[in-house]
């Protein structure tokens, strides 16, 4: 029978450690892209062999918006099933396998359009910006591969319950289904922009393209794209984080509950990404908008939960006073730090997001380079933290290694160096936006205009702190390399708390898939069938392709 | 019946409830780092009507 084991199967842990390798050569890549982009907008620097600074955009957003994430999640996904619903079947893992290829070698094809000038479309899909063929192709290759690993999770979360009828699964290989839930629905849309219009239209078989159809299939996929990021980090903050600091998990069933929430009503949201365009009634824009703030809950009730689990963990240890139980957490445990500052950054993260979604608020900052120091602490601090602290315990775990004091402390040092970095870039950038800064743009000073000038001096701002950032990549990249290969031989644990009050009835009705998934559906088609009708229905022109770069 | 049932848990329930007013103080903190982003840029907006 398969139990809960204390350890990730060797073979389950070859196949999460590949995610990872490529995941983190992505970091060094997409980081360095990154950095560059910071020194060219602060006007001090011009890149050299006349590289375009729409080149390294789009191989920034793609290596790190897409890459890094897709990989670690799945990789980690893998190790957190396998560790607590037992070891793969041989079939699970060829699949799993299978599934790594495929994205692998839709990264070099992407790479290979991108660095070679021929898929400069700012992040990702914008049309009527306009990319070779095979850019499309080798994305496509990356979700088509994230599909598969996303079945083989199904089908070994499916030999579990059947092997243990009428229990709940547990609580990791529940998160990660959903998860993977989440992420076969809304990769849906931009499967469909892709296949029946971007390459078509790349290819030349149609000469024009609907761009709002194409933006709001690529919405529909772009905002729960982020709970995708998300959600596994909040995985590690339910599961593990408890587990470090020695306490239990607060609650299980408000655990699930959270994720539920976060798969029925994240996807139904893209408008609010698309608040000003026209084409668009203002009825269905407001629709999105309470979905949107739907979607606040669960991570308000996250946020609850974590200080609860906190404060019940250090009025255990004899905490005293309203906050006297910080002083019992474990500060020095790089393990605990470095998600824990990830989830500080949230607190402004989140404030942002509630900002950008509502309508007369996203009018001050659309567009504006403050949803760039928005998306930065959401997912390069929040979420990137927690993968670095997840990977601190993880890499050691599954290459057989132990984390000494010296590397710990170098996380810990780490964590503060990104935290300092983004607090300059970040925080630069949420200023120059309220002073109409645009994002996505190379430095100009559009004509010495005085409002243009302004922004000067926060640019310069985010290349310092860009240039600290770049240097919490190389200590990272420094730390996993020391886990992967060269730290003592031994055992590290993967933390899995219990919970404090198990509720296996609650659990498993949070498990009735067919009805989550039907509200998931029902939301989707009531939030978007009208108005998509209506975009097809009348129509503009289309507009032609575009290489400007 | 359920009555008696909740009668019985409660005092149980009281004694195992963790203390936490510390998260109550910090739930409300976010609130209101929340609202005042908020209508910070709110106000920001009608300036600039």
């Amino acid at each position: 029978m398969m139990g809960e084991t204390m350890k990730v199967d060797r073979r389950d842990a070859k196949l999460t450690l590949a995610h990872l390798y490529v995941a983190f050569i992505a970091l060094a890549l997409g980081g360095l892209a990154g950095l560059l982009q910071t020194l060219v907008r602060s006007g001090k620097f011009n890149l050299p062999a006349g590289i375009s600074y729409y080149t390294i955009l789009t191989t920034h957003g793609v290596l790190l918006g897409l890459v890094l994430t897709t990989f670690f999640i799945i990789g980690f996904q893998f190790a957190a099933v396998s560790r607590t619903s037992g070891a793969f079947s041989d079939r699970v893992r060829f699949w799993g396998w299978v599934g790594f290829w495929t994205m692998t070698i839709g990264t070099a094809m992407t790479a290979f359009f991108i660095l070679t000038g021929q898929a400069a479309v700012l992040y990702t899909f914008y049309a009527p910006l306009q990319a070779h063929a095979g850019f499309y192709l080798g994305l496509t290759l990356v979700v088509v591969g994230s599909w598969i690993s996303g079945f083989a999770i199904f089908a070994h979360y499916a030999r579990w319950k059947k092997q243990n009828p009428g229990k709940a699964s547990p609580l990791l290989t529940f998160m990660s289904v959903t998860n993977m839930i989440l992420w076969l629905v809304c990769t849906l849309g931009v499967a469909a922009t892709v296949l029946f219009q971007l390459l078509p239209w790349s290819l030349g078989i149609t000469d024009r393209i609907n761009i709002l159809v194409s933006r709001t299939l690529f919405w529909y996929f772009g905002h729960p794209l982020v709970y995708f990021w998300l959600l596994p980090a909040y995985m590690i903050w339910y599961v593990v984080i408890p587990k470090v600091i020695g306490g239990k998990i607060f609650s299980d069933s408000l655990a699930r509950l959270a994720f539920i929430l976060f798969l029925i009503f994240s996807i139904p949201v893209g408008f609010h990404h698309q608040l000003l365009e026209p084409g668009i009634t203002p009825f269905w824009k407001y629709v999105q908008v309470i979905l949107t703030f739907m979607v606040v809950i669960p991570s308000l009730m996250t946020a609850f939960a974590m200080f609860a689990t906190f404060e019940s963990y250090g009025r255990s240890k004899g905490a005293t006073g309203l906050f006297g139980w910080l002083r019992k957490l474990p500060w020095g445990d790089a393990r605990f730090f470095a998600p824990f500052v990830g989830m500080l950054f949230f607190i402004p993260g989140g404030a942002g997001g509630i900002i950008n979604a509502s309508h007369q608020l996203d009018q001050v900052v659309h567009n504006t380079v403050w949803v760039t120091g928005h998306f930065h602490l959401t997912i390069a601090t929040t979420v990137v933290l927690t993968f670095f602290g997840a990977a601190y315990w993880l890499i050691p775990h599954l290459s057989g290694r132990v984390m000494t004091k010296a590397m710990n402390r170098l996380a810990i040092i780490q964590t503060v160096v990104w935290a300092i970095g983004m607090t300059f870039m970040s925080g630069s950038m949420h200023f120059a936006g309220l002073l109409g800064a645009p994002r996505r743009s190379a430095f100009s000073t559009y004509g010495n205009s005085p409002q243009a000038l302004e922004w000067i001096p926060y640019q310069i701002a985010q290349a310092v702190g860009g240039t600290i950032l770049f240097i919490g990549i190389i200590l990272v990249l420094v730390i996993v390399t020391n886990l992967a290969f060269f730290a003592p031989k031994g055992e590290t644990e993967f933390p899995v708390a219990e919970a404090a009050e198990p509720a296996e009835r609650t659990a498993l009705a949070m498990e009735n898939w067919k009805l989550w998934i039907g509200i998931t559906v029902a939301l989707i088609l009531i939030a978007y069938t009208i108005p998509f009708v209506d975009m097809i229905q009348n129509a503009p022109p289309g507009s032609k392709g575009y290489k400007l770069w | 019946m359920a009555k008696a049932e909740l009668q019985q848990t409660s005092p149980k329930m009281k004694e195992k409830e963790p203390p936490l007013k510390g998260t109550l103080a910090s739930v409300f903190l976010l609130g209101f780092f929340i609202i005042f982003s908020w209508v910070s840029v709110y106000f920001l907006f009608l300036h600039r009507l």
